[in-house]
C-alpha cells in the first residue's frame, strides 16, 4: 500500500460523464444530418465535412503547440483536439455551408458538372481557421469562447463571400429536383405541398445541414434522451418564433388570415436554420446562460431577433445572427440571473432606530 | 410529510460489499493511541500521567470549555506516553496506552429514571458526540436555545459504501429505539422521525416490526428516496418534516434536533449501562480489502490494525486511495497510521478502478454542477471566481451556502476539483474576517 493518493473529497466521479463522451454524443446526433445532406446534395457535402474536420483538428493542434511552445510529439499528443469539441465545431460548420461555393473558379469540371471544388475546400479552411483560432482559442479555448465558433465562422464566410453563398442544387431523391429559391427568400405561396417538402428537406437551401427537418428531429431526440441538451431550449425558441412569425410576418407584414396564417407560421418554423440552430447551436454550453431562467431570456431573444431580421431586415435568414447577438448578451444574463440558495431568506430591511 | 429536495446525485451505492455482514467485535490491540480531539471544538484536557494505570472506560481527557467532549480509555493498561501524532485533518496529542489484556472495566452509574436533565448530563459526562462525521458534542445540541418539538434521527446513510448505521438498525433495533426515546426525553420532544433511505429495506422492516410489536407511536420510520446527499442536515430535515432551515441558522430555529443513528445507540449504553463512548461500529470496505466487514473497534486502534483484522489488502489489487469516512465527504489519508476515533465511520481501500485520480480539464460551462447542487448554487462561477481570488464574486454565487457535499465535482465532465477550490476559498475568507 504505497503511493496512496491524497486529495480533497469526493473520491469517486460519475462514470458516465466526460467532455469527450458529451462531444461524441453530439457527433452521433449530427450523423443523421450529414447523411441527409449527402443524400440531398451529393458527395460534395462529405468532402466539406471531412475537410472541415481535418482543418479544425490541425488548427487546434497547431495553436496548442504554438501556445505551449512544444513542437514535438508530446505537443501533438496533448492536443485539446482529443476532447472532440473541435470535431463538433467542424461538422456544424460544414453543415452551415452550401454544398459547393464558387469564388475563384478553381474547380475540376467535367461535362458541365463540378466534380471537385478547390474553392469550397479553401473556404472550409478559412472558416475553420476563423472558428478555431480566432473565436475559440484566442478567447481561452473550450468553454471560454464568447460566441459559437461554427456560427461565427459561418457569419464571417457569409458576409465575406455573400454572392457565392448561392442556393445549392438538390439532386432529387425521388422528388423533382428543386432548383428554386428557398421559401424564405422567395414569395411563393404556402401550401401543404410546400410544407411537406420543407419537412422532408427537398428544397434548395443556403446551408446543407438545415434542410432535413426529420434528421434534425432525430438528432434532437437523441440529445434530449442522452440529457446532453436541455430539451426545453429548442421548444422555447420554436414556440416564441412561431408566435413572432404569426405576429410580425403573418399579421403585420402580409396581413394573412385563416389557414394561410397558420401555414405561413409553420413554413417559418420549418424553413431556414431555425430548427438546426435551436437544437445544435442555441444549446451550446459555453455561449448560453447556465440557469433555466437565463435560458428563457436567451430563447426569447433568439426568437425575437430571428423574426425581426427575417421579416423587417434585408437578409432572408436571421437565425445565426440572432444566436450570435444573444451569445454576446449571455454573460450579462448570467451576471443578473442566478438561483437563490436552498433556505434563502430575504434579508430584512433594518428599521431605522429613532 | 415526504418531500424531495432539488438537485442531488445517484452514485452507485457500492453497499453490497458489507450490507449483509453481521457486526463483529475486533479484539482490542496491544497498544492504542487515543487522540484527545475527536470532536468539533476545543481538544480535551489530558487528566492522566505517563506511567499511570488506567481501566477500560476511565476518563483520560476531560471536556475543556463549552464545546468539547470527554475522552475515555478503550483498554485497561498503562499510559506509555503522551505525544503529538498526526490525524487525518492535522495533528493533536494522543494518549498511548499499553493494553494489559485484562479488560478491567469501570462504568458510570446507570440512570434509573431518566429525565431530560439527567440524560443531557450523561451525554456530556459520557463524551457523546454526533457520530455521523462532524462530531458536534451532543450535550450542547440537546440544550437548544429555541424551543424544539421534533427529533430527526439521521439514518439515511447516503454515502456509498458505508453500512454501519444500516447494520445497527438491523442488529441493535431495540437498543437503538431505546436510545432514540432517551434522546427524545433529553430534548423534551414528543415526536421523532427515523429518516432512512429506501435502499435499506431490511432495516426499515426491522424497525417497523419492532415499533408495532411494542406499540410505540411517537417514533415514525420516515422512508426517504435514495438520493445523495439525503443525509445532509438541512436536506434530511426537509425530507422528513418538510421544514426549511434558513441559511445560516441551526436546525433548532425550525424546532428540530438532528442526531445520528450511532449517537442514539451510544446514548442507550451510556444511560442504561453506564458505558461511556470509547468504541464504535465502523465499516471496513472497498475493492482493496480482503474481507470487508462491519466491526466494533476500540478508540485509538490504528487503521492498519483494523485493516489487518479484515485480512489486509486483497492480493493482486493495487490500492490507490485510503479513505477515512465515506467516498463523497471523507478524507483521503496517506497511510494507515492514524487512530480510529468517535467519528471514524468507515475505512475504504479504493483500487484503481474505483477512485478517480485523473487530472482536471477546462470547464466547458455545461451547467451540470448547478443542476446537481442540492443547495441550488452555481458551482462553475464559484470555482471560476475563487480561482482568481475574487471572493465577492464567489460569495455572490453561493460560496457561503456550500455544504461541500461533492455533487458538483461528482458530475463534472471535465473532472474539475470544485469542492477543493471552495474549501480553499472558504478558508481564505475565514482568514480575512479575523
Amino acid at each position: 500500500m504505497d503511493n496512496l493518493t491524497v486529495s480533497s473529497s469526493p473520491h469517486i466521479t460519475s462514470p458516465v460523464s466526460s467532455t469527450r463522451k458529451i462531444m461524441f454524443d453530439v457527433i452521433i446526433a449530427l450523423c443523421p444530418l450529414v447523411i441527409a445532406a449527402v443524400l440531398f446534395f451529393g458527395y460534395h457535402v462529405l468532402i466539406n465535412v471531412l475537410s472541415c474536420v481535418a482543418f479544425c483538428v490541425v488548427f487546434e493542434t497547431l495553436y496548442h503547440m504554438t501556445a505551449k511552445k512544444s513542437f514535438n510529439k508530446k505537443g501533438i499528443l496533448s492536443s485539446p483536439a482529443s476532447d472532440l469539441s473541435c470535431v463538433v465545431t467542424a461538422i456544424i460548420l460544414a453543415l452551415n455551408l452550401p454544398a459547393t461555393i464558387s469564388v475563384w473558379g478553381l474547380n475540376i469540371v467535367s461535362g458541365g458538372q463540378v466534380i471537385f471544388s478547390f474553392d469550397t475546400v479553401i473556404v472550409c479552411a478559412l472558416g475553420s481557421l476563423f472558428a478555431i483560432v480566432l473565436v475559440k482559442q484566442l478567447f481561452g479555448g473550450i468553454g471560454k469562447n464568447f460566441a459559437n465558433p461554427a456560427l461565427a465562422a459561418r457569419a464571417f464566410l457569409f458576409l465575406t463571400f455573400s454572392s457565392a453563398f448561392v442556393v445549392s442544387q438538390t439532386i432529387g431523391l425521388g422528388f423533382e429536383a428543386s432548383t428554386g429559391a428557398t421559401w424564405l427568400s422567395g414569395n411563393g405561396e404556402t401550401t401543404g405541398d410546400v410544407l411537406l417538402r420543407l419537412l422532408i428537406g427537398n428544397v434548395g437551401s443556403g446551408a446543407v445541414g438545415e434542410t432535413c427537418v426529420i434528421a434534425i428531429l432525430i438528432g434532437y431526440i437523441y440529445l434530449s434522451v442522452r440529457k446532453v441538451i436541455d430539451f426545453r431550449i429548442p421548444l422555447m425558441i420554436i414556440g416564441w418564433s412561431a408566435l413572432f412569425a404569426l405576429l410580425f410576418d403573418g399579421l403585420i407584414a402580409k396581413g394573412l388570415g385563416g389557414v394561410d396564417l397558420i401555414f405561413n407560421m409553420l413554413a417559418h418554423v420549418l424553413s431556414g436554420g431555425l430548427l438546426f440552430g435551436s437544437v445544435f447551436m442555441a444549446t451550446d454550453y459555453a455561449t448560453t446562460p447556465n440557469t433555466f431562467k437565463g435560458n428563457c431570456i436567451f430563447c426569447f431573444g433568439v426568437a425575437l431577433f430571428t423574426m425581426l431580421i427575417r421579416v423587417f431586415a434585408s437578409f432572408p435568414e436571421g437565425v445565426s445572427f440572432a444566436i450570435l447577438i444573444m451569445n454576446c448578451v449571455t454573460p450579462l444574463i448570467d451576471k443578473y440571473v442566478y438561483p437563490k440558495p436552498f433556505g434563502y431568506v430575504k434579508p430584512k430591511k433594518e428599521v431605522a432606530k429613532k | 410529510m415526504r418531500k424531495l429536495f432539488k438537485g442531488g446525485i445517484h452514485p452507485s451505492a457500492c453497499k453490497g460489499l458489507t450490507d449483509r455482514c453481521a457486526i463483529e467485535v475486533m479484539p482490542s490491540p496491544a497498544i492504542v493511541a487515543i487522540p484527545i480531539s475527536q470532536h468539533i471544538g476545543k481538544p480535551a484536557k489530558v487528566v492522566v500521567e505517563v506511567g499511570q494505570e488506567v481501566k477500560m472506560g476511565q476518563l483520560i481527557a476531560q471536556c475543556d470549555g463549552a464545546i468539547s467532549a470527554n475522552i475515555f480509555s478503550s483498554v485497561s493498561g498503562k499510559v506509555k506516553e503522551i505525544k503529538v501524532l498526526p490525524t487525518p485533518t492535522g495533528a493533536c496529542e494522543h494518549i498511548v496506552i499499553e493494553n494489559d489484556g485484562n479488560d478491567e472495566e469501570v462504568r458510570l452509574q446507570p440512570i434509573e429514571n431518566p429525565d431530560s436533565d439527567s440524560v443531557v448530563d450523561r451525554l456530556v459526562s459520557a463524551g457523546i458526540i454526533g457520530m455521523g462525521g462532524a462530531g458536534f458534542p451532543a450535550g450542547v445540541k440537546f440544550r437548544p436555545t429555541s424551543p424544539v418539538d421534533t427529533l430527526v434521527v439521521n439514518a439515511a446513510e447516503c454515502e456509498p459504501y458505508v453500512n454501519c448505521d444500516n447494520r445497527i438498525m438491523i442488529e441493535y433495533a431495540s437498543e437503538f429505539i431505546d436510545g432514540v426515546k432517551l434522546l427524545m426525553t433529553a430534548g423534551k420532544v414528543n415526536k421523532a422521525y427515523i429518516a432512512v433511505e429506501d435502499n435499506k429495506p431490511l432495516a426499515i422492516k426491522t424497525l417497523n416490526d419492532y415499533l408495532t410489536e411494542n406499540e410505540i407511536d411517537d417514533i415514525v420510520v420516515s422512508v426517504l428516496k435514495t438520493k445523495y446527499p439525503q443525509g445532509s442536515e438541512k436536506h434530511i430535515i426537509y425530507s422528513a418534516t418538510g421544514r426549511v432551515v434558513p441559511l445560516g441558522s441551526l436546525p433548532a430555529s425550525v424546532g428540530v434536533i438532528v442526531t445520528n443513528t450511532h449517537t442514539a445507540l451510544s446514548t442507550h449504553y451510556a444511560v442504561r449501562e453506564g458505558i461511556p463512548l470509547y468504541k464504535r461500529i465502523m465499516t471496513v470496505t472497498g475493492e482493496g480489502i480482503t474481507t470487508p466487514k462491519n466491526v466494533w473497534v476500540s478508540g485509538g486502534t490504528s487503521y492498519n490494525q483494523v485493516i489487518d483484522f479484515c485480512g489486509g489488502t486483497k492480493e493482486g489489487k493495487r490500492v490507490v486511495k485510503m479513505i477515512s469516512g465515506g467516498p463523497m465527504m471523507g478524507f483521503a489519508v496517506a497511510g494507515g497510521v492514524y487512530a480510529c476515533g468517535k467519528t471514524t465511520s468507515c475505512i475504504i481501500l479504493m483500487t484503481d478502478g474505483e477512485a478517480f485520480t485523473g487530472a482536471p480539464s477546462a470547464c466547458i460551462n455545461c451547467g451540470r454542477c448547478a443542476k446537481a447542487c442540492p443547495m441550488n448554487l452555481m458551482p462553475m462561477y464559484m470555482d471560476a471566481y475563487s480561482r482568481v481570488g475574487d471572493w465577492d464574486g464567489a460569495v455572490k454565487y453561493g460560496l457561503n451556502a456550500c455544504i461541500e457535499c461533492g455533487c458538483c465535482t461528482y458530475v463534472c465532465p471535465a473532472k474539475r476539483t470544485l469542492v477543493q477550490s471552495f474549501r480553499l476559498a472558504k478558508r481564505e475568507l475565514r482568514g480575512r474576517k479575523k
